[in-house]
């Protein structure tokens, strides 16, 4: 998108500096054990380096679509990344915590604006709804104000922070190949079904592209259901099996203090 | 056509959210007077009846009064405790409040307009804010556990041990009735086979045997988690006044309080909904708005007065057992989840899978009218014994004998106690 406006930097160098202010914001951000000036200093450093590096990637993505759809598009996916970033360098592990909410409800929002929207819904209902819950309930029974000293220090800020940024770079590199085509994941359906309908036959466009336009179109979740438990039965399956094997499995961790007659030995009897 | 200008389909999706909101927004208000009401009847007193147009002296029944509190609470100081964390203090009721707005996006508030050409609609506009999504009940589902974030949170950030023991016994309380009341709403899926609420009130009124008739287990249990959720007597342990002041909003006062108030009884206007559209039909009167599209303005308002007059029904119900019921122990509590609720709503889970299953061979075998009969018998049937073994085996029953450890002058307990020597030993 840039790209076209200013033709002096190729998307390559674009993407080369994105992964670079990324480490480096990382690495400012991260807690390393500072106070006072220096703390202050390095995360404006990094909060000025991060927003660089997000704008990067901005430039280097595709255009969707609509205003209307882009604008909300970039919203829900700056919120996303934001907070992503936030729950990883964030002090307080509360903190921590509802950042991770926030980004798992910017994904969810991701997702909606693409149209999955079983698996947006599916993400809140999961991940923030009770995963995260039960994260947010224990953390706030066992460190109530996050002052342990191995809460505020990170562990090897440096790698992870040039880890993180690297696997972003291939990553972006591998969805968009620096093409001007858009990629697939990121047709909105209404466009992705204009060009399946008429130029798919002629281009060859993958399999792939119909199936997930046949996915994303109206009663998604009955077509999304008839593939779950047609074509991909077995791993559901597999998965159900999985999950009560881990059920079974906490119980018989939960009941280890009965005796063998089954009758749990009471700490604490009603006396008549 | 301007690309700045919105479209059609946003101007409407904007104007029915501002109808919805402020139709929202009005009915809490006026849901207070009503709960107020029905305490002083419940409680043979005369109730709010003073306030009626300011500056007159006509009293309308009372009818100012939601103007009255609403000004008097919004005019009181706003004051942030200092032990307080501030930004998550903040946050709290503007998450609670915010999730249970957009809790109404996925739910229907009527069945459809007919079609307006004049203005551009040509097909039928369904009274939904979101049509388009395929998800509805799901997308409720998610949102009310959204809401416990800001239980919790608030009752955190307080930093105050009422609010924290309020925002704990909350969320874990929210949590335990997940479980129930997702497996109520199954039943209505499998048996509906959607996830969109205006379809699923489609499919009773197309029927005319409305969910609660063909699941009355199903209704049961969604009855209760759904009083669980909105955390409504008897199930009011996360404000329970007598010993947590008032649980997890305590140290909130003035406007922020306010948003909690008006949070929570929103989860009470949005359980009502779900209870009528899920089991009670929805908009669907017998021989009254009939079950096909909408072709006139008079079907469509008396199937918009059915609905909210079948709401407005149950949001009573609520408030009579309110001033009806005790409140439930902890323990009671958690027993009646897991213990009662989750096996009852596996029971007719199965139950509807099956005789959803079985229905076209029974059709051929039987008949169309019979089948219909059988369907409806062998959930009853089960009902009914789920209820006699609930009731047999007492899995909520609790010892209330006071428990206490014994000291050093109960020796004699603790000598004719063979199992206390074990322990001991």
């Amino acid at each position: 998108m840039i790209a076209s406006v200013l033709p002096v930097i190729s998307p390559g160098t674009l993407l080369a500096a994105a992964v670079t202010s990324t480490a480096a914001s990382l690495w400012l951000l991260l807690p390393r054990g500072q106070t006072g000036a220096a703390e202050r200093r390095s995360r404006w450093l990094g909060g000025l380096l991060g927003l660089a590096a997000l704008g990067c990637f901005i430039a280097t993505g595709h255009r969707l679509g609509g205003l209307g759809e882009e604008t909300v598009f970039l919203i829900v996916s700056l919120v996303a990344v934001i907070s992503g970033a936030a729950t990883v360098v964030t002090r307080s592990p509360v903190y921590s915590a509802i950042w991770f909410a926030m980004a798992l409800a910017g994904v969810a929002g991701v997702l909606l604006v693409l149209g999955a929207q079983f698996l947006g819904v599916a993400t809140i209902v999961v991940y923030a709804g009770a995963i995260l819950v039960m994260f947010l309930f224990v953390l706030m029974l066992a460190a109530p104000a996050g002052l342990a000293p191995y809460d505020r220090v990170s562990n090897e800020p440096l790698l992870s922070a040039v880890a993180g940024a690297v696997l972003l770079g291939i990553l972006s590199l591998s969805i968009g190949r620096l093409t001007a085509e858009p990629p697939l994941c990121c047709r909105v359906p209404s466009k992705a079904v204009a060009i399946t309908g008429d130029a798919a036959p002629a281009a060859g466009l993958p399999a792939v592209a119909a199936m997930s336009v046949d996915l994303l179109a109206e009663n998604h979740v009955a077509r999304l259901g008839g593939e779950l438990f047609g074509r991909h039965l077995i791993a559901v399956e597999v998965a159900g099996v999985l999950l009560l094997v881990a059920l079974v499995g906490s119980i018989a961790i939960v009941s280890r203090g009965a005796s063998a007659d089954g009758t749990v030995a009471p700490a604490r009897r009603a006396v008549p | 056509m301007n690309a700045f200008l919105p479209s059609l389909p946003t101007i409407v999706a904007l104007v029915k959210i501002g109808l919805l909101v402020g139709g929202l927004m009005t009915a809490a208000a006026y849901l207070v007077l009503v709960e107020r009401w029905m305490a002083a009847w419940v409680q043979d007193r005369k109730g709010p009846n003073r306030v009626g147009i300011p500056l007159t002296k006509i009293r309308l029944f009372g009818l100012g009064q939601p103007l009255a509190d609403g000004l008097k609470i919004i005019l009181k100081e706003d004051f942030t405790p200092r032990h307080v964390d501030k930004v998550l203090y903040t946050a709290a009721p503007v998450v609670i409040l915010a999730a249970s707005l957009a809790i109404f996006a996925a739910i229907p508030f009527g069945s459809s307009l007919p079609a307006i050409p004049a203005l551009g609609l040509t097909s039928e506009e369904p009274l939904l804010v979101a049509p388009g999504l395929d998800v509805g009940v799901l997308w409720v589902f998610a949102l009310s556990s959204i809401a416990v974030y800001g239980v919790l949170l608030g009752g955190w950030a307080s930093n105050n041990k009422y609010g924290f023991l309020g925002g704990l016994r909350s969320s874990a309380q929210l949590l335990a009735y997940e479980i129930p009341l997702g497996l109520g709403l199954l039943g209505v899926v499998l048996a509906a086979g959607s996830l969109k609420l205006d379809t699923i009130m489609d499919a009773q009124a197309s029927t005319g045997v409305w969910f609660a008739f063909a699941q009355p287990l199903g209704f049961i249990v969604f009855l209760v988690a759904s009083f669980a959720e909105a955390a409504r007597l008897p199930f009011d342990l996360p404000e329970a006044e007598q010993e947590l002041v008032g649980g997890y909003h305590t140290e909130y006062s003035g406007i922020k309080l306010l948003l909690f108030l008006v949070a929570e009884f929103l989860h009470m206007v949005t359980a009502a909904f779900l209870i009528v559209i899920m089991f009670l039909g929805g908009w669907h009167l017998w021989g009254v708005t009939g079950s096909g599209p909408v072709e006139t303005w008079l079907v469509a308002f008396i199937r918009f007065a059915v609905l909210s007059a079948k709401i407005f029904a149950v949001i009573l119900f609520f408030m009579l057992v309110r001033w009806s019921w005790p409140r439930f122990r902890f323990d009671q509590l958690m027993n009646l989840a897991w213990k009662v609720m989750l096996p009852l709503g596996i029971a007719n889970l199965v139950t509807v899978a099956t005789v959803e299953e079985f229905r076209p061979q029974l059709v051929t075998a039987v008949g169309e009218g019979w089948a219909k009969t059988v369907a409806i018998a062998i959930p009853w049937a089960v009902f009914f014994v789920g209820w006699i073994a609930a009731g047999m085996l007492t899995p909520s029953g609790t010892d209330n004998t006071p428990i206490r450890t014994p000291g050093p002058l109960d020796a004699e307990h603790v000598l004719d106690d063979p199992q206390r020597e074990l322990v001991e030993v």
